[in-house]
């Protein structure tokens, strides 16, 4: 959910980006000595929210909670799915899961995990009483409705017909229908487990847990987190961990308001690992830092979005080709964002399984054929281009408008929108026509993550298919990837949806995103893993 | 003195309703669904948010929420973020922060100006005069955010004198950050210091006193400079709401949480609560700030009197 960084981040660079002009230069890179017993130092937005697994859906909030908790199931180097705290998970019919726990794994109060711990936290997730922004996560779950049944009604259960316990180490999950990539899903923090400790009286997780969640992972909080007045959150190994530990013992995450600060402060040796570069930072970073400067792909994909549903103008096909042959993607990737971004040819991110480089053809710059093209079917004289100018989207936007001017000898009006909202509820209400910017960062590391929630037919009422697209084949092909019997195969039947986009255009693809992180001299072996986190386990410091 | 006291406060309540209805109408007005911003850009479940905006009673009519929140509040209870987060809780940490900073902030700003306007008076129209005068003319050109920058990378990355960012350094976190926030305030009072003084030297009875022979370290500190603080008094009294309201700038460069951070990134979110809150404690400081300049004027000349 890197997309959706804390608005503290946002608000914050934003505010801050005209002063960077002021603090280019040469500095020395970071002093300090790092002393044994010195924590590890992290880079962190404050989270939105208390740190309840249920309802963190946002990135900083999620970093913290997976060096505390350990997950189901991790996403190894070769973007593939791996066992971590299970030990199986099987189906024969994509439809009834059985989860096998490996033994050892114990709670930060020494409770052992269960599997009813499992159950207990889904269960609750998965109430609409309780509220909990990782509600929709479980709708696959057979029973889901059943905790419902819509505001002012009254919830009649509290569990899943679908959530059973076999044994301590044992539970099935039978979901409402097959659903191929069901395992991938459990790495995401929601299917996190919740202790007995968790629950008061009535049955809520308390607040006081939510400020020092007990989990199974292998860190635990050293004290209750105050949300608005700590400035760290500081973590120690929890020795007990069955799996591979950490080869350090302490961990710090350090609240920052904005990026470049906590720029500044990793460059005078206070902090180790910063993993949200802002562009301003990069030049910089490239030239101090050489290798402990770090460049990845990242999950997210910018697109620039049609009205389909009901303005005829972008109807045509060949239209919407022409605009995408027209924009310049390389020019926007390096220039406007400083290298932060990669230019987008194929809707499925290059980070994942299941992307082929070059699979969007009309993703290339072609400016002669976007003209022609664009006359021979009487694209429309004027375009309008829609954006939210809370986030750092009018220079992309006006140079993809420049583009569209230049390329396709039309008229482009550049319309700035207070926030993403106020867009969605122009759409919503259908008032405005124009093409709009539009983001997507995926929830769990599987190809059709970027098909399902935002261009499914029923995404349309539930999640961001924001166009209102809707397009029967590829509702099949998705259905069909679903109920395969491999991932491979379900992983092919994905790629003939995103085949059906790729003809269709329902949105441009235009970019994808890039991790930029940078590391003190104090540690080595950062990685990043697919969820954009850093593997606490392959990180060393050094004296 | 004590019943213009209760006077002064008794009237500070209709300014505080009159400040909540305000900004809670402001922050009403803003675009955009608070509730769907908790997803960020992704859609949230539609029925989780009926659920939460019946939570948090945004159905109802600007007035029926505003009536909820003010018998909250006569309750003590300022509320909850829509991250459910006590709007107390968070208000408590970020002012004593901000109230670090403000303080150290007018603490610089009363003793440099103070100091330099007053050098500047004694010297009048010499050298050193003039260099005071240049010198806090470019302060006063530079924005906080080129100096707040400027400062943090010489002094904090490359000398190392001060901390970079954060509060974990106890006193010495503050005092970079308070001089970038006092920094314009300090040419003014400065400017302020120097014009007034340099006016009451000229009065008459200051010619009285030198005549009577008295020596000039009483003339100036005794008779001039005590007539000459009561627009420096002034200045500084209007310009702690400034100093706590408006540091927003100082606390992102310098990653200090107070309110001024708070308070913009609460109005990008909706969050009426938090904002509400924190203005309504704003208000009452400004207001106390106010009442305390108005007696020390009392203090300062003994002819102005209140019954």
């Amino acid at each position: 959910m890197r997309v959706t960084k804390g608005a503290r981040i946002t608000a914050g660079t934003a505010l801050l980006a005209l002063g960077l002009a002021a603090c280019g230069g040469q500095s020395s890179t970071g002093g300090g000595t790092a002393s044994a017993d010195q924590p590890v130092r992290m880079e962190l937005g404050e989270p939105q929210k208390l740190f309840y697994p249920g309802d963190t859906t946002e990135s900083e909030g999620s970093e913290v909670l997976a060096a505390v908790f350990a997950p189901l199931v991790s996403y190894d180097e070769n973007k593939q799915v791996v066992d971590d705290v299970a030990e199986s998970i099987k189906s024969t019919d994509n439809k009834t899961w059985t989860i096998k726990l490996k033994p050892g794994y114990t709670w930060h109060n020494d409770e052992p995990l269960i599997a009813q711990n499992y159950v207990d936290a889904w269960n609750y997730a998965a109430n609409q009483d309780n509220v909990q922004g990782a509600n929709g996560f479980f709708s696959r779950v057979e029973g889901w409705a059943d905790l419902n049944p819509g505001e002012g009604k009254t919830v009649s259960t509290k569990e899943m017909k679908g959530l059973k316990v076999v044994d301590d180490s044992t539970f099935k999950v039978t979901l409402s229908k097959p659903f191929s990539q069901f395992k991938t899903m459990l790495g995401y923090t929601s299917f996190y487990p919740l202790p007995k400790a968790a629950f008061g009286a009535d049955g809520k997780v308390t607040e006081a847990y939510a400020k020092q969640p007990i989990g199974q992972g292998y860190f635990k909080f050293d004290k209750p987190y105050n949300k608005g007045t700590d400035q760290s959150i500081d973590l120690t190994r929890y020795d007990k961990f069955p799996g591979d530990k950490p080869k350090f013992d302490k961990l710090q995450f350090k609240l920052y308001s904005s990026a470049e600060t906590a720029f500044n402060d990793l460059r005078a040796g206070n902090l180790d690992i910063h993993d949200s570069l802002p562009p301003s930072a990069i030049a910089s970073a490239k030239a101090e830092l050489g290798e402990r400067y770090m460049d990845e792909a990242d999950a997210g994909v910018g697109y620039i979005g049609f009205p389909m549903q009901y303005n005829k103008t972008y109807a045509n096909v060949k239209v919407r080709e022409a605009i995408s042959l027209a924009i310049d993607r390389k020019t926007i990737a390096e220039t406007v964002f400083s290298g932060t971004r990669a230019p987008a040819d194929d809707f499925i991110n290059p980070l994942l399984d299941g992307y082929r480089p070059g699979a969007c053809a009309v993703c290339t710059y072609d400016p002669a054929k976007a003209k022609s093209q664009y006359a021979a079917n009487g694209g429309p004289k004027t375009l309008e281009l829609g954006y939210n100018s809370d986030g750092p989207h009018k220079e992309w936007i006006e140079a993809v408008a420049n583009n569209l001017r230049a390329n396709l000898g039309v008229q482009v009006t550049v319309k700035p929108f207070e926030k993403f909202a106020s867009i969605l509820d122009e759409l919503d209400e259908k008032t405005y026509g124009g093409m709009f910017r539009m983001g997507w960062a995926i929830d769990y590391p599987s190809a059709e993550n970027y098909l399902t929630p935002v261009f499914s037919t029923v995404a349309i009422k539930t999640g961001s298919n924001y166009a209102g697209w809707s397009n029967k084949a590829f509702d099949d092909l998705l259905a069909k990837g679903d109920s395969a019997a491999t991932q491979a195969q379900g992983l092919k039947y994905y790629q003939q949806a995103d085949d059906i986009l790729i003809k269709e255009l329902p949105y441009i693809p235009v970019y994808f995103y890039r991790t930029n992180a940078a590391f003190s001299q104090h540690v080595k072996g950062v990685k990043i893993n697919l969820l954009n986190q850093v593997e606490w386990t392959k990180v060393e410091k050094v004296a | 003195m004590s019943r213009y006291i209760i006077r002064r406060l008794i009237q500070a309540i209709p300014v505080l309703l009159g400040a909540t209805l305000l900004i809670y109408a402001i922050v009403f007005a803003l675009p955009g669904d608070p509730i769907a911003a908790l997803m960020g850009e992704k859609r949230m479940d539609p029925n989780l948010v009926d659920i939460m905006r019946e939570q948090y009673h945004l159905n109802d009519p600007f007035l029926v929420q505003y009536w909820y929140y003010l018998v909250g509040l006569f309750g003590g209870d300022f509320g909850k973020t829509f991250a459910g987060v006590p709007v107390t809780d968070i208000m408590a940490g970020k002012f004593q922060v901000t109230i670090n900073l403000a303080m150290t902030a007018l603490v610089m700003e009363a003793v440099i100006g103070v100091g330099l306007g007053l050098y500047a008076a004694l010297r009048h129209g010499r050298a050193q005069d003039s260099m005071v005068l240049a010198s806090t003319l470019v302060l006063i050109s530079i924005p906080t955010l080129v100096t707040g920058f400027v400062l943090q990378l010489l002094l904090g990355v490359k000398v190392g004198l001060f901390p970079v960012a954060g509060v974990t350094d106890g006193w010495r976190s503050y005092l970079l950050p308070g001089f970038v926030l006092a920094g314009t305030s300090i040419a003014y009072l400065t400017r302020l210091t120097r014009t007034s003084l340099v006016e009451t030297l000229r009065a008459d009875y200051i010619r009285t006193a030198v005549a009577k022979g008295l020596p000039r370290r009483r003339v100036v500190g005794r008779h001039a400079l005590r007539n000459a603080l009561i627009p420096l008094i002034t200045y500084l009294g209007a310009d702690l709401g400034t100093l706590m309201g408006g540091a927003v700038i100082t606390e992102t460069i310098f990653n200090l949480p107070g309110i001024g951070q708070q308070l913009f990134s609460s109005v990008y979110l909706r969050e009426q609560s938090v904002v509400v809150g924190i203005v309504t404690v704003l208000v009452l400081i400004y207001i106390l700030a106010n009442l305390i300049v108005d007696l020390l004027y009392a203090v300062l000349d003994p002819r102005i009197r209140y019954e």
